[in-house]
């Protein structure tokens, strides 16, 4: 009996120990006894990114002696699946860095916390409120972004000139863009390969589906209402796939492509035109170095009734409430991050994209890229997608209906009901 | 103390040996499978597991929204065509090679070592290989379809098309399956008693007689076990399926593996995940059983 209450008392305390260094800390850190903050980041798997992050690690621990970064990493498919099954299991990462389009899926899961409650107001306040807005849920802000960009149009001012156009003006409109193709689509690259003149991506890919969003908002269409229900029943929903029909018919487009693929494309001179994300910049010169002799960017396209709006994509911060010691060390590693002295060398060289915070808006890296200068505009001409818990799954929908419409040769009507009965069961 | 007779003192033993693995079996087989059942039948999200909630029952609505959306019946499709089409090629081609190995072809030992690179490659490889051939831009397929074409065909692109992507995968997978099952049909084949096979030479009878009235029976055992585990294997592909199409174009190849990954992991709603996989588990009890009774195997002894 006596051994049995010594076993048990051993028991109680070994188990106390275990359990004291739970999540919730809330004692003081100190160089001595640093606090760890778990920031789960894909982009250190992805060539290209790792010195940079490696000079945050470095940067943020010389300047926070008393905080420590643990990078979780995973691939950009698996992180958020990563992240999740962490926290099942009872082990919560302080810090996301993912996209705009993750935070529906974060916050309906009950892991983002508001950005209000962990990263100081006076530093949140200096971002342009049109961009937070697109962070926004329910009055509350889910999302912090370093940069921003919405899907802008590069082109090839070479082919351009090849093709008898003018570079310093790119089509405004897509009928302005279908005359382009015509000439550009004559062209053959060095080795003879065909050129496509213009490029929007439509594979199984979540970033595809905003892509195709950012389509439809080009020609005014719409796709959730404002309660986030679906709303497909207008033109320039219609328009869009009924113009990514008749690019298939001529063969500009690239069919079922990913964004990589066109980024391929583009750099190797096969490609004139094409919608992307400011940063995928950087997937073309990493494949052509000399890409920005002959890149240049222009504002999204208008298409019927619309003004050429666009969806505003960005790499953000999600945070997660871990408690008071790790809920600073998450403020100061927000705000050491998107500063103009950690983020310029990394937006001239690496990211081209739009500061979101507005001290930051005049960083040389801004004001002097000749691959960004043309579509500057089109960061004021953005529009919020409503919150819809199901957006990713939704997103592949879209592309299932761009397929559909093009490789499948599907009436744009027939294929259009047929998103309709597989998205409206998942709202 | 009294001491057991030796029938008893075998069967505890025995009962003792197995009962780690009838354990280990209950944890991670057996409760798994009942727990993705129940929840198949609950609106269970990730904030359930985030939380620790328990799931609601959701009145069959994981089940209903599967059937209204129209993915499943799809999906069901696509499994069972590309299962038959790698089944059939697999075996075909497999015996074939095993065969031609087997008749103390010169290299045979060099070959079958060779002929084992691709099982060895691992699932996502094959499938990122598959797709730089299948590229429709400057992919080796689409060179030599070209090539071979005479310039005619131009644009040939294997997973953008609906019509053929299944068949690219099918490509994918065959190529990376074969050698096993090659291997096994090869070990069978060395088994075959060869005073039989002399006897009806002697008895004058073909080639053809002897492989179909001595070799395939006496090979029956391995080539059904062989059959099971390449229906359970491409019962259940995933990689493949994600890495090379991610279900495209147009939901071509979505098969239950993908619909289930997009139900519970794009979706995040497990629930509907569970019902998917439900589903797909007992399609997959219900075919095994199906072709365990249609293949029963003889007993050439």
């Amino acid at each position: 009996m006596k051994k049995l209450l010594v076993f048990a008392a051993i028991t109680l305390m070994v188990m106390a120990n275990v359990f004291a260094g739970g999540s919730g800390e809330t004692s003081e850190a100190t160089a001595d006894s640093p606090v760890t903050l778990k920031v789960a980041n894909y982009a250190l798997l992805e060539s290209g990114y790792e010195d940079f992050w490696a000079g945050v690690k470095e940067g943020f621990e010389a300047k926070y002696p008393q905080y420590k970064i643990e990078w979780v990493t995973a691939p950009y498919g698996e992180i958020l699946n990563q992240v999740i099954n962490m926290a099942g299991g009872g082990d919560r990462v302080d810090v996301i860095f993912g996209e705009e389009s993750w935070v529906p899926q974060l916050y309906s899961s009950g892991l983002a916390a508001p950005v209000t409650s962990i990263v100081d107001e006076a530093f949140v306040s200096d971002f342009d409120p049109a961009v937070m807005d697109v962070f926004t849920i329910d009055g509350d802000i889910y999302g912090i972004p370093l940069y921003v960009s919405p899907f802008i149009l590069y082109y090839n001012t070479e082919l351009f000139e090849q093709a008898g156009l003018d570079p310093a003006n790119p089509p405004k409109t897509y009928d302005e863009m279908l005359a382009a193709a015509e000439k550009l689509s004559q062209l053959t690259d060095a080795n003879g390969n065909k050129v496509y003149a213009f490029g929007q991506t439509t594979a199984s890919v979540v970033v595809s589906g905003n892509a195709l969003i950012s389509m439809i908002y080009n020609f005014g269409g719409n796709v959730f209402t404002e309660d986030g229900q679906l709303d497909v029943d207008n033109e320039g929903f219609r328009q869009a796939f009924e113009m990514l029909q008749l690019l298939d018919e001529k063969g500009y487009n690239p069919q079922n492509a990913k964004l990589k693929d066109l980024r391929n494309l583009f750099a190797l001179g096969q490609l004139a035109m094409y919608y992307d994300q400011s940063w995928g910049f950087n997937g073309v010169s990493s494949i052509n170095p000399d890409a920005a002799s002959f890149t240049a960017s222009a504002a999204p396209l208008a298409g019927g009734n619309g003004t050429g709006e666009a969806v505003l994509c960005s790499h953000c911060f999600i945070v997660v409430d871990n408690g008071e010691a790790r809920n600073a060390a998450t403020n100061a590693f927000v705000q050491y991050v998107i500063s103009e002295e950690v983020l310029n060398d990394y937006m001239t060289n690496i990211t081209p994209a739009y500061p979101a915070k507005n001290s930051m808006a005049d960083m040389e890296a801004v004001v002097n890229s000749g691959v960004l200068k043309g579509a500057s505009e089109s960061i004021s001409n953005v529009r919020k997608v409503p919150y819809v818990s199901a957006m990713s799954d939704i997103s592949l929908d879209l592309c299932t209906l761009a397929q559909a419409v093009t490789v499948s040769d599907t009436p744009v009507d027939e294929a259009i009901d047929a998103f309709v009965r597989s998205a409206s069961v998942k709202l | 103390m009294r001491s057991l007779s030796k029938k008893k003192g075998d069967m505890y033993y025995a009962v003792m040996l197995t009962i780690p693995a009838l354990v280990l079996a209950l944890l991670f087989i057996f409760i798994p499978i009942v727990d993705s059942v129940i929840k198949s039948f609950q609106e269970y999200k990730v904030r359930n597991i985030i939380a620790g909630l328990p799931g609601e029952w959701n009145d069959f609505e994981n089940y209903k929204n599967i059937f209204i959306s129209g993915s499943l019946p799809t999906a069901i499709a696509n499994t069972f065509t590309f299962v038959v089409i790698v089944i059939l090629c697999q075996f075909i081609l497999g015996m074939a090679l095993a065969l031609v190995l087997n008749s103390n072809v010169r290299f045979a030992r060099f070959f079958r070592s060779i002929m084992m690179t691709p099982w060895v490659v691992p699932t996502v490889i094959s499938a990122l290989i598959w797709m730089w051939l299948f590229q429709p831009q400057y992919g080796l397929v689409k060179y030599f379809v070209q090539l071979f074409s005479g310039g005619e065909v131009t644009d040939f692109a294997m997973l953008n098309n609906p019509d053929t992507a299944l068949m690219g995968v099918s490509i994918a997978a065959l190529w990376k399956q074969i050698p096993l099952m090659t291997l096994l049909l090869l070990a069978g084949l060395q088994n075959v008693p060869q005073d039989i096979l002399e006897a009806a030479t002697i008895d004058g009878a073909g080639s053809l007689r002897k492989f179909f009235s001595i070799t395939l029976p006496y090979l029956s055992p391995v080539v059904k076990v062989s059959i099971s585990m390449s229906i359970i294997e491409n019962f259940k592909q995933f990689p493949l399926f994600w890495t090379m199409t991610g279900g495209g174009p147009d939901g071509a190849t979505t098969n239950l593996a993908i619909l289930s990954y997009r139900e519970a992991f794009v979706s995040m709603n497990m629930g509907s995940g569970a019902a998917v996989t439900t589903i797909w588990m007992a399609l997959m009890i219900i075919t095994i059983g199906v072709y365990n009774k249609l293949f029963r195997t003889q007993d050439m002894s």
